[in-house]
């Protein structure tokens, strides 16, 4: 994946999240961690609906035991890297079939 | 015992100080009253009700507590409408449930009412809930905490209770006290003791300020007085300092000793200015870092759950002996249980999990008077509720079997095995696709939890239905491993638990590389985490429950059911 289509991807994750979390998302550092830069907004819940909403935007399936949510979804960065693993292992499964 | 003081504030200290304050006419010397207001609007929930710990569903005891208070503190209250709809879903047909779907109480009708009407400044229909209160009186001249309770005899606090839903409703319209109100008057009355305190019921021995606080605004209610002077005992109930103690010779000074004595004094008409520079003082003592009170000084504010928490904790090291003393030293005068806080009011589940954590090991007396208290609890309907009067719920159910059972055996305890099995059958949800599911009071959701606690006391009650254990675990596992509590998403640690814990009691073989992975996931070298998604913490209980559940893994130990939610 190109450095512009991760880039892409992390501008789509924002848009996925910001009907969650707010506009607040849209000034949130790559790296920066979501718990810290929005504080009770992103507590547990938020994060589940945050899972859901990526889950359903990308047609991606997250398992909360092995993907290791709360690693994984601190960030955006984290998440774009998740989502791009997830799609690049589906478009392999689909080639091999 | 410091590592193990509870950190923050609690919601039943926090409501009192700040009402303290407010009879003081000092709502100015609430300590960090922003934080207090923030920290009260945290506990509000989508539904517009507010919840007695953030995560919890929402109930009209915390509803009342949270806005009663945010009132007090001269706050508005977030979309009033909203909360009075969440009000309204727990009228049950003549009454208000502490949640939809519970019975009906008196506990749970006070604070709905008077959260409507006095602090959300809307109306009732008085006619129908006249009429429940008026089943509410007992042959002896008290009310009690239901109609169906009638032959329980009265207590003080549903008196308090009731008597102020009828005031609340005459500043509607004014209308006759449903009761007959000598009688009423006559047996508060006969709560006082020689010394001018007063005890809740009939046989009990201790005056204490809880007591007296309620039966002397029950009276003035009523326009009447007691039956002697009780200022000079209220008064004579303070220490060195001036700060009021529970009853004579409690060792500790607490925000609900305030709460009452100054309630007391203020419904009596007598003057405040003399108490104040003690009680505001000590109520400053007792308030957290960060807003919000707790029931005693914050770095001594030990709670029933925590202290049981490290017992059971097979990673701690703490000085079992002296955590049991603590937790024994829970069990007070006049309420036979253990309480989560000191001088709070005996609660189910406490005396589960300290049970569960050997307190009172050996001591046969005292495991007699838990064990009468326990089936004293036993509500008509046959479940239990968190403490007396209260209505029942599934977790406070289980707790009690375990109680029961860690007494040895419920047919060691009068708990009537009939009731608690109709109680269980209650909360059965029907309909095919719900078929064998359980939920925590009749009309509310099905969960694992509730069914997992159903399981139990139907095991325990010699009644076992493993197959429908195995339906329910399986519905609810979650595939990278662990137990959710709905659904098959999201795991978390206390579901797990219970899961783990109830198919060992009913022989159901539970997988250990099912339950390792999400052990793996939840806990580590930073702490231990509620569920997969939330961060690790430090908290006393989950460490507990997930130390319990590493020690079963390896095979070490049996697991005590400890219910939480």
């Amino acid at each position: 994946m190109t450095e512009n289509a991760t880039t892409t991807l992390v501008d789509e994750i924002r848009t996925v999240l910001r009907e969650q979390l707010g506009e607040g998302v849209e000034r949130v550092g790559q790296d920066e961690l979501l718990a810290e830069a929005l504080g009770d907004r992103y507590d547990s819940l938020a994060a589940l609906e945050a899972v859901s909403a990526v889950e359903s935007h990308f047609e991606i399936d997250v398992d909360f035991v092995s993907h290791d949510v709360r690693h994984t979804f601190a960030t955006i960065g984290r998440i774009a890297t998740f989502v791009r693993d997830e799609l690049e292992d589906r478009e392999r499964l689909r080639e091999r079939r | 015992m410091r590592e193990l003081t509870t950190t923050g504030p609690d919601l039943w200290c926090t409501y009192a100080a700040v009402r303290a304050h407010a009879w003081l006419g000092r709502t100015d010397a609430v300590d960090d009253a922003g934080a207090t207001r923030d920290y009260l609007l945290s506990h509000r929930n989508p539904d517009g009700g507010y919840a007695w710990s953030r995560g919890m569903p929402s109930d009209t005891w915390a509803t009342f507590y949270c806005t009663a208070a945010l009132k007090d503190l001269g706050e508005p209250v977030p979309d009033p409408d909203k909360t009075l709809a969440w009000l309204r879903t727990t009228w049950s047909g003549g009454a208000f449930a502490m949640t939809p779907g519970q019975e009906p109480e008196v506990w749970a009708t006070h604070f709905a009412a008077r959260a409507v009407i006095e602090v959300l400044g809307d109306q009732l229909a008085a006619q129908e809930l006249l009429t429940w209160l008026a089943g509410l009186q007992t042959p002896d001249g008290g009310l009690t905490w239901s109609p169906d309770h009638r032959s329980d005899g009265g207590d003080v606090r549903a008196c308090f209770y009731g008597i102020a839903v009828w005031r609340a409703l005459c500043r509607q319209a004014p209308v006759e006290a449903p009761w007959d109100v000598p009688a009423l008057v006559a047996w508060l009355r006969a709560r006082q003791h020689e010394d001018g305190g007063f005890t809740f019921a009939a046989g009990a021995t201790t005056p204490c300020l809880w007591a007296t606080y309620r039966a002397v605004g029950a009276l003035t209610m009523l326009g009447a007085e007691p039956a002697a002077p009780c200022t000079p005992w209220i008064l004579s109930m303070r220490d060195a300092d001036g700060a009021f103690v529970r009853w004579a010779g409690y060792q500790v000074p607490d925000v609900w000793a305030t709460f009452c004595a100054v309630g007391a004094l203020a419904a009596l008409g007598e003057p405040l200015a003399d108490v104040a520079p003690s009680a505001l003082r000590r109520l400053s003592q007792l308030a957290c870092p960060g807003g919000g009170y707790t029931y005693r000084e914050p770095d001594a504010a030990y709670d029933a759950l925590t202290v049981s928490a490290a017992l059971l904790d097979p990673g701690e090291e703490n000085d079992s002996h002296e955590l049991r003393a603590w937790l024994e030293a829970c069990l007070l005068p006049n309420e036979d249980g253990i309480m989560y806080m000191p001088g709070r009011g005996a609660e189910v589940r406490c005396t589960a999990w300290a049970l569960a954590a050997g307190a009172f090991r050996g001591a046969e007396p005292e495991r007699q008077r838990i064990g009468g208290w326990l089936a004293s609890l036993q509500n008509p309907d046959g479940g239990l509720g968190f403490w007396e009067g209260r209505g029942s719920d599934m977790v406070s159910t289980a707790a009690a079997v375990e109680a029961a059972t860690l007494l040895g055996g419920t047919d060691r305890t009068p708990l009537d095995t009939d009731g608690l099995l109709a109680f269980v059958d209650e909360c059965r949800v029907t309909g095919e696709a719900e078929a064998e599911a359980w939920a925590n009071s009749p009309a509310s959701l099905p969960s694992l939890r509730a069914g997992l606690q159903a399981q139990r006391v139907l095991h325990a009650c010699g009644r076992p239905a493993p197959d429908a254990a195995r339906t329910l675990l399986d519905r609810h596992r979650v595939r990278g491993g662990g137990w959710a509590n709905q659904g098959n998403r999201v795991p978390d640690l206390l579901s797990t638990y219970e899961a783990v814990a109830t198919a060992d009691r009913l022989g159901i073989p539970v997988e250990p590389d099912h339950l390792r992975p999400f052990l793996d996931r939840t806990g580590g070298a930073h702490g231990v985490a509620w569920s997969p998604l939330a961060p690790l913490g430090d908290d006393p209980l989950a460490r507990c429950l997930h130390g319990l559940l590493r020690a079963r893994l390896s095979g070490a130990r049996r697991l005590p059911a400890l219910t939480l939610s």
